[in-house]
C-alpha cells in the first residue's frame, strides 16, 4: 500500500504542523488522522491531498510518500515501527523521533533534531541534517539507542550527542561538538569536526576527515590500520576528564 | 451554610478508637459536627474505606530546592502531561511535576494537609508562592536552621533562651511552622570545604557539635511550645555504618513533652545503614526500631525507596556532593547566606543494585519492626525515595506479606544476606495504615487541635473515601485491589467540599498555610536585639525590614499562636 500525501497551499505557510500522526501504522484504518497546525487541529485532508493505491494488512507493507513543501512539518515518523516514510523535500523538526523499526528516507534537507532518542529502524538523509541530529533531547542522558541513522551531506551542532547504542555515519563533515557524551554505539565522521567527543564515557568515533580544535582529555594510545579503507588510524582513548572509556580515532 | 452528610461510610479513626464501623459523617461550614439537617447533601460512601484526609509529613513539593529540580530534568516535564480538564490545569512531570500536578496526584490519593520538609527562611517568599499554587493541600513549612549562624553563636554560649527567641523571630518573619535541622553542623562545615563524620566533631569557625545543637534546639522548642517537635535529618545520611550516628542522636533525646514527641527523625531508612563501606552496607533497621520502641520521645518516618527514576532533593549539600561523586551526573548545590545549603541530584533506583534492594528493604523493615504505629509513619521524603505516588504500593507490602515475597524474588539475590525483610511476618491493619497515614503524622505534627487527622466533632471535615471494601477484601492475598483502592479515591473531600472524584480534581482549591506566631515577652525580641540586628545588617544581602513574609504572600494564612516559656 502506497499512500502519498501531497501539500496544499496554505494561508500561513510558516506555522509549523505537528504531525506525530503520521506514521504507517496509522494508515491500517483509512485517512481519518489529525495534525496540528499551530495550536489548530485540523483533519489530514485539510492540509495534504491524499492519494492512496493499494491495501495492506500489516504495517510494514505501507510506504508513507509525502510531497510538496513539506519544510515545516514536524515530528513525522514519531514512534514509528514499521513501513517505510519518504520525504521527497525537505522534513521540519523532529523526524523519526523515538522511531524502532521501519526506514524513512529523506531526499533534501532535514531539519534539526533527525531521529533523536531513536529505538531501531534506518534512516537515511540525503541532504544535509541540523543540528542535534540522533542525539537525545534536553537533559535526557540516554540518547540514541539502536537503528542506524545515515547522513550524505553535513550534519550539525552536537550530532550523535549521548549516543548509546546503534550507528550513526555522517558522510560530510559535523559542526561543533559531535558526538559528546557518547555512551556507546558507532559514530562514524567522513568529513571535519570541530570539538568532538567531550565526556565520553564508551562506544567509538571515527572522524576520517580534519579534527579541529582537539580537545586536551584524550590520550593516544596508539594506532590501527583500518584495512578496508586502506588508512591509518590515531586511536585516542577518553574523555579521561570523566573517568570515560570511549574510542576515538581519527585518521593521520 | 453548606452542609454534607457521608452516610454508609465504613470508618477507621483510630483517634477516636473507631475501627471500621459503618456509620455516617455529618458536615456543617468546612466541619465535621454531631448532626445535620434533612435538607443537607448526600454522599452514599457504599461502605466503602473512609479515613481522615491524609497528611504527608515530609515530602519536598515547593520552594527554590523543588523548582530547581524542575530546571534540571526538562527530561522529567516530558512524562506525566496531563491537558487541562475541567478545573484541572495543565500539568507535567513525573518526580518533579508541577505544583498543580503535585496539588491533584496528591488529592486523588486522598491527602490533604502536606508539609515541606525544608524551606530556606531567605526564600520563603517563592516557597509561599508555590504553595499557593498547591492549591488543594492545606501546606506547612519546616524551616531550616541547621546552620544558621546566629543560632549557632547563641549554642555555642549554651543560651537556649536566645536560640528560642532567635527561632521566634524567625518563625514569625517567614511564616514557617517548625524547627528543621538538616545534618546540623554539616553543611555549614561544607561551607568552609570540609565535612562533619559524626555528632560529636565540633564545626569549624563555631565552637559548638552537632550534639551541641541539636540538644539546644529541642529545649528552644519546648521553650517555644511549638505545636511540632523538632525535625532532624540526621547527620551522616546515606553511608554506609551510619547507623551508629543515629543511635546516638537518638540517645541525646530527653522526654520533654507529654503530648507528642520530643524529636521528629526523618527519613530514617537513608540513616540505617551498616557495614563500612558500599560493598558491604547491610540493614540496621532492627536496632534503630528497638531504639524507638525504648523511647516513645521519638517519633521517624520510613524515608522508603521505591524502584524507578526519582530525583534527590535536601539541604544536605555535601551528602549531594558524595552522591555525585559515586553517579557522575547532573548536579546543582546550593548555599544560602548564613542559613542553608542544599543540593539536587537524580538518581535511578534500581533492583540489579544490590545497595538500592537494602535500602527497599530497610525502610519496610523499619516500619515493620516499629511496634507502635504512630513512632514510624509512611514517607518516601518525596521525591527523594521514590515521588509520593508510590504511596499505595508501600501501603501494599506494609499490609501483606505475599506481595512483599513477590517484590523480593525479584532483587539482587545478595539482599536477604544483608536484610531481614523475607523473615518479617507481621501484616499491617487498616487501622494501622490509617496511624501511618493521617492520625500519627496528625499527632506528631502537633496539629490534631487544629482538626487534622481525625472525626471527632469540630474537627476539619476532611475526608477520604477509597473505593475498597475493607471488611471483604483480605489485603494479605488481594493486596493488588488495596494498592489500586489507595490510588484514587472516590471522593476526596476538603473543608467539606468534595474536590475529587474518582482521581479528577473538580473544584478550584483553596488551601491554608498554617504557621506558628510564639509570642515572646519584649526582652525576648530579635527586633529590638542590637546584636542581632548589627549582625544582620552586617552580613546578610537583604536589609531586616524587607526579610519577613508579607501577608500577601499567604492569602489564606491560619495562624497557631504559642506563648512562650520565657
Amino acid at each position: 500500500m502506497k499512500v502519498i500525501l501531497e501539500t496544499k497551499a496554505r494561508k500561513k505557510p510558516f506555522l509549523p504542523i505537528e504531525a506525530e500522526s503520521i506514521i504507517p501504522r496509522n494508515f491500517l484504518n483509512g485517512t481519518e488522522l489529525t495534525v496540528f497546525e499551530g495550536n489548530k487541529e485540523r483533519r489530514l485532508s485539510d492540509i495534504f491531498r491524499i492519494f492512496v493505491e493499494g491495501t495492506s494488512v500489516t504495517p510494514e507493507k505501507i510506504e508513507i510518500v509525502l510531497k510538496g513543501d513539506t519544510s515545516r512539518i514536524k515530528r513525522v515518523g514519531e514512534y514509528m515501527d514499521a513501513g517505510k516514510i519518504t520525504i521527497a523535500g525537505d522534513i521540519g523538526m523532529h523526524c523519526g523521533n523515538f522511531m524502532s523499526g521501519g526506514d524513512i528516507e529523506v531526499l533534501g534537507n532535514a531539519d534539526a533534531w533527525l531521529g533523536r532518542e531513536m529505538r531501531g529502524g534506518n534512516i537515511l538523509c540525503r541532504g544535509n541534517a541540523g543540528h542535534y541530529c540522533a542525539s537525545g533531547y534536553r537533559g535526557e542522558k540516554t540518547g540514541m539507542r539502536g537503528g542506524r541513522v545515515e547522513v550524505l551531506g553535513n550534519a550539525g551542532d552536537c550530532c550523535a550527542e549521548y549516543l548509546t547504542g546503534g550507528e550513526v555515519h555522517i558522510h560530510g563533515s559535523c559542526g561543533d561538538m559531535a558526538g559528546v557524551e557518547m555512551k556507546g554505539g558507532q559514530f562514524i565522521v567522513e568529513g571535519n569536526a570541530t570539538r568532538p567527543c567531550g565526556n565520553m564515557k564508551d562506544g567509538t568515533c571515527m572522524i576520517f576527515g580534519t579534527v579541529h580544535e582537539m580537545l586536551p582529555t584524550f590520550e593516544m594510545i596508539g594506532t590501527r590500520v583500518m584495512t578496508d579503507r586502506k588508512v591509518t588510524m590515531t586511536v585516542y582513548k577518553g574523555d579521561i576528564a570523566n573517568r570515560g572509556k570511549g574510542t576515538l580515532m581519527i585518521q593521520k | 451554610m453548606t452542609e454534607l452528610i457521608i452516610k454508609n461510610a465504613c470508618v477507621f479513626d483510630p483517634m477516636q478508637n473507631i475501627h471500621g464501623d459503618i456509620m455516617d459523617i455529618a458536615i456543617r461550614d468546612g466541619r465535621v459536627v454531631e448532626s445535620v439537617r434533612n435538607s443537607a447533601d448526600v454522599i452514599d460512601a457504599e461502605g466503602f474505606l473512609t479515613l481522615p484526609g491524609g497528611i504527608d509529613s515530609h515530602s519536598h513539593v515547593c520552594g527554590t530546592k523543588v523548582n530547581f529540580g524542575r530546571y534540571m530534568s526538562p527530561e522529567d516535564m516530558r512524562a506525566g502531561r496531563t491537558a487541562r480538564r475541567g478545573k484541572m490545569h495543565v500539568t507535567s512531570g513525573y518526580y518533579v511535576p508541577t505544583t498543580y500536578g503535585n496539588s491533584y496526584r496528591y488529592s486523588a490519593m486522598g491527602y490533604t494537609t502536606v508539609l515541606e520538609g525544608a524551606m530556606a527562611p531567605l526564600e520563603a517568599r517563592h516557597t509561599h508562592e508555590e504553595f499557593t499554587a498547591t492549591p488543594h493541600q492545606d501546606m506547612l513549612a519546616n524551616t531550616l536552621f541547621d546552620g544558621n549562624w546566629s543560632i549557632m553563636e547563641a549554642v555555642a554560649k549554651k543560651d537556649e533562651q536566645r536560640a528560642a527567641a532567635i527561632v521566634a523571630w524567625t518563625l514569625a518573619a517567614v511564616k514557617g511552622f517548625a524547627i528543621k535541622l538538616t545534618n546540623p553542623g554539616g553543611t555549614e562545615a561544607w561551607g568552609w570545604g570540609e565535612d562533619i563524620t559524626g555528632i560529636r566533631d565540633t564545626v569549624p569557625n563555631f565552637n559548638v557539635t552537632p550534639a551541641d545543637i541539636i540538644t539546644t534546639m529541642m529545649k528552644a522548642n519546648e521553650l517555644l511550645r511549638l505545636p511540632h517537635s523538632v525535625h532532624i535529618h540526621c547527620n551522616n545520611l546515606g553511608r554506609p555504618g551510619n547507623f551508629r550516628t543515629t543511635l546516638e542522636t537518638f540517645d541525646l533525646v530527653p522526654d520533654l513533652n507529654p503530648n507528642r514527641q520530643t524529636l521528629y527523625a526523618t527519613h530514617v531508612q537513608f540513616h540505617a545503614y551498616g557495614g563500612t563501606t558500599w560493598r558491604d552496607i547491610n540493614s540496621k533497621a532492627s536496632e534503630i526500631a528497638q531504639a524507638v520502641n525504648a523511647k516513645p520521645q521519638i517519633v521517624m518516618d520510613m524515608g522508603q525507596i521505591m524502584f524507578g527514576r526519582t530525583m534527590t532533593m535536601t539541604a544536605d549539600g555535601p551528602m549531594e556532593f558524595n552522591l555525585h561523586c559515586l553517579h557522575h551526573n547532573k548536579w546543582s548545590n546550593h548555599d544560602v547566606e548564613l542559613e542553608t545549603g542544599s543540593g539536587i541530584i537524580p538518581v535511578l533506583y534500581s533492583k540489579k543494585s544490590l545497595v538500592n534492594c537494602v535500602m527497599w528493604a530497610i525502610g519496610l523493615e523499619l516500619a515493620l519492626f516499629t511496634k507502635n504505629p504512630y513512632q514510624c509513619l509512611l514517607a518516601t521524603d518525596n521525591p527523594n525515595g521514590a515521588p509520593f505516588v508510590k504511596y499505595p504500593e508501600i501501603i501494599g507490602l506494609l499490609m501483606s506479606k505475599r506481595y512483599r515475597d513477590e517484590e523480593f524474588s525479584t532483587l539482587h539475590e545478595g539482599t536477604e544476606q544483608r536484610t531481614s525483610i523475607a523473615a518479617i511476618d507481621r501484616e499491617m491493619d487498616w487501622n494501622e495504615i490509617a496511624i501511618m497515614t493521617r492520625a500519627g503524622q496528625a499527632k506528631a505534627l502537633g496539629i490534631a487541635l487544629q482538626g487534622k487527622g481525625h472525626l471527632m466533632p469540630g474537627a476539619e471535615a476532611d475526608v477520604a473515601i477509597y473505593p475498597i471494601k475493607c471488611r471483604e477484601v483480605d489485603p494479605a492475598t488481594e493486596y493488588r485491589k488495596v494498592v489500586e483502592g489507595f490510588q484514587k479515591t472516590r471522593y476526596t473531600i476538603k473543608r467539606g467540599r468534595v474536590v475529587a472524584r474518582d482521581g479528577d480534581v473538580i473544584v478550584e482549591g483553596a488551601n491554608s498555610t498554617f504557621w506558628v506566631n510564639p509570642s515572646v515577652p519584649d526582652e525576648h525580641n530579635m527586633a529590638h536585639d542590637k546584636e542581632f540586628v548589627k549582625k544582620f545588617e552586617e552580613y546578610y544581602t537583604v536589609q531586616m525590614g524587607n526579610y519577613p513574609v508579607q501577608d500577601v504572600y499567604l492569602p489564606r494564612g491560619r495562624c497557631i499562636g504559642t506563648e512562650a516559656d520565657l
